[in-house]
């Protein structure tokens, strides 16, 4: 047997175990988005129904490009906070940034749950926030705006994935040849163009894999949300939720599921194209 | 002891441990309940566990809609009780997961306060399928020291004064009884409500969303919400009333004249439960409708069993705690059910909540 051969053999398990854990419960929420329901009895005979019930739904529509929306957001967020420190971390930290690597990374193993109660602390009526404002006498009555809102939830969703973005940028910013800047200052150009024109096409990989990495998982959060966002704090995933649960609607809730993983394949996609053009960019350069 | 010896010493083990649940069947009869964990406590089972030569296994379900996904989806024929609240057992009937419940093996069931004897929830046909086991009220708890007077449900939809300072349960079954409830639509149309009455519904669901501060969704979250003073009003359970009445804060429990939520869960057989497995499910479903259990649920829940079995053991105070010493009490209970049209309930509940 040729070791390629063997090689292939021996993946075999492994894509088997993929496709039966990870694909086939897709596919399966694939076939069940085509049919019905009546009380607790599954109808098996396929339709675009439930389809057309998400393009008909103004909530639906709503919830989901609500998602994408704070998904963008998040993502912008953090790429303007996680581009500087990134490289900072990569290009002047020194002998300190595997101390601040890690420092980066700690709020990551305290559990989500712990990071939002963290913030609720903060930003709740009695919470320190508010204390130092009236301590202070810059407000008399606290903010209730701070919890329990859209901008309690985005804050929190911004400090939960920074991470991700910093780390995809880092590695970005750590395959950076210092060389080519030091070239395009010998020809004369000056920093704003050395930044447009050579830093950012060349960190533009790992600016796009962090982005696409925080733009998911905000996509996907429901418990921040949930629990800071108030009552307006609704998202199409608690709506899929209940339509699992509490409705007993299956059917409806795969298709709305699955119109949410077709719109993250095509932003990924979209991703996965714009980070080729740019290693083409780097390699021309 | 080398490499070999200490893998032939963990071989035997595995084997030995392989055989184990088959000399402990020999030994007694092995039945598990899938339930609440605040139900099945040691303390709480122990005397049936020493009584009978019967081991039970316990596995928790989170929420009500978990236990019916999971027997749905296959796991009905490893489980002989489940307890599945009284307005879904027709989710279970519908997909024909029971088996009626035989009361000749339930002596107990004979003291079934005369609400649950009668009630046609449960029931097909005559014949019962969820047995209801205990039971208790969904009201509005509040801080009392914050708040003027004992709201009642019009605080959700009327008036500024706690807007902001409100929270409302996350279910759509239970928010839209309340606005049905706040609205004067009768209970004998509430669960059949037509679009025009759905329609009144979300207008002033809408207006109730404007004056919360959160929808919540664990009872705990919502016992910190009160302690913080975030939340002064909520439709609530009623735990976190005596939880932080029991930390020094002046709470309040109101039960509003317009109607009362209550809630009762059953016990049920699933279908594939036979022989000795069934008489142990049906000896524990009696010994959970008896004395001994009821007496300690009213004590550490505090909950009330739903048969008369325990009551002449508590104190008046404890009977006051858990709703029983004053029956006439159920008379304002608007009991969950299930609205035929449930999927539109959950669909206008999201409306609101993303509007």
């Amino acid at each position: 047997m040729r070791p390629q051969s063997a090689g292939n053999w021996l993946a075999l398990p492994v894509v088997a175990a993929l496709g039966a854990l990870c694909l086939a419960p897709l596919a399966i929420l694939f076939a069940y988005s085509f049919f019905s329901v009546d009380f607790v009895t599954i109808s098996h005979d396929p339709s675009l129904k439930n389809y057309a019930r998400i393009l008909q739904s103004e909530t639906y529509r709503g919830l989901i490009a609500r998602a994408f929306g704070s998904g963008l957001l998040v993502a912008a967020i953090t790429a303007v906070i996680g581009y500087p420190v990134a490289w900072f971390l990569a290009k002047r930290a020194g002998a300190a940034k595997t101390m601040l690597l890690t420092l980066l990374l700690v709020p990551l193993y305290s559990g989500d749950l712990l990071r939002i109660f963290a913030w609720r602390v903060l930003l709740g009526a009695e919470g320190a926030i508010n204390r130092s404002l009236i301590w202070l006498g810059a407000i008399d009555a606290p903010l209730q705006g701070l919890l329990f809102s859209p901008l309690a939830t985005h804050i929190a969703l911004t400090y939960n994935y920074l991470p991700f973005m910093v780390i995809g940028l880092w590695l970005a910013f750590e395959s950076l040849d210092d060389a080519w800047l030091e070239a395009a200052a010998d020809l004369g150009a000056p920093g704003r163009d050395r930044f447009r024109r050579v830093t950012l096409p060349l960190t533009a990989p790992g600016l796009i894999a962090g982005g696409l990495m925080v733009f998911v998982m905000v996509v996907g959060d429901y418990l921040t949300p949930q629990l800071l966002g108030g009552a307006s704090g609704v998202t199409v995933i608690s709506a899929i939720n209940d339509l699992f649960g509490t409705a007993f609607d299956w059917p409806l809730g795969s298709a709305i599921a699955w119109t949410m993983l077709a719109i993250l394949m095509l932003c990924f996609g979209a991703g996965a194209t714009l980070i080729r053009r740019s290693s083409l960019v780097a390699e021309g350069a | 002891m080398n490499r070999r010896d200490l893998l032939k010493t963990a071989l035997a083990g595995t084997a030995l441990g392989a055989f184990g649940p088959a000399f402990r069947a020999d030994a007694a009869t092995g039945i598990l309940w899938m339930t609440w964990e605040n139900l099945a406590k040691d303390d709480y089972l122990a005397p049936f566990i020493a009584a009978n030569d019967i081991s039970l296994t316990k596995t928790f379900i989170g929420t009500d809609d978990e236990q019916f996904a999971k027997l749905r989806a296959g796991g009905a024929d490893s489980v002989d009780l489940i307890t599945p609240g009284l307005d879904k057992v027709e989710y279970y009937t519908a997909s024909d997961l029971l088996q009626p419940i035989d009361f000749a093996r339930v002596p107990n069931a004979a003291k079934l306060y005369d609400t649950f004897k009668q009630t046609p929830l449960g029931k097909v046909d005559g014949q019962t399928y969820g047995i209801p086991f205990y039971w208790g009220i969904n009201p509005i708890v509040y801080r009392a020291d914050l708040m003027e007077a004992e709201p009642d449900w019009s605080v959700f939809f009327e008036g500024d004064a706690y807007n902001g300072k409100l929270a409302m349960r996350d279910y759509a079954l239970e928010g839209i009884m309340i606005a049905a409830m706040y609205l004067g639509i009768p209970e004998s149309e509430m669960f059949t409500m037509d679009d025009r009455q759905l329609a009144e519904v979300k207008k002033v669901l809408k207006i109730q969303k404007s004056k919360l501060r959160t929808y919540w969704n664990s009872i705990g979250d919502l016992t910190n919400l009160f302690a913080t003073g975030e939340v002064v009003c909520a439709f609530s359970w009623v735990p976190p009333y005596y939880e932080l009445r029991a930390k020094g804060i002046d709470m309040g429990m109101a039960k509003p004249k317009e109607g009362v939520i209550g809630w009762c869960d059953t016990i049920a057989v699933p279908k594939g439960v036979e022989g000795a497995r069934l008489d142990a499910a049906f000896a524990l479903v009696d010994y959970l409708l008896g004395p001994d259990y009821g007496k300690m649920l009213a004590v550490g829940g505090p909950y009330a069993q739903s048969t008369s079995a325990a009551r002449d053991l508590l104190s008046d105070e404890q009977q006051d705690k858990i709703f029983v010493k004053d029956l006439s009490v159920m008379d304002s209970f608007v009991w969950k059910q299930n609205p035929p049209r449930y999927g539109d309930w959950v669909a206008l509940w999201n409306e609101v909540k993303a509007s």
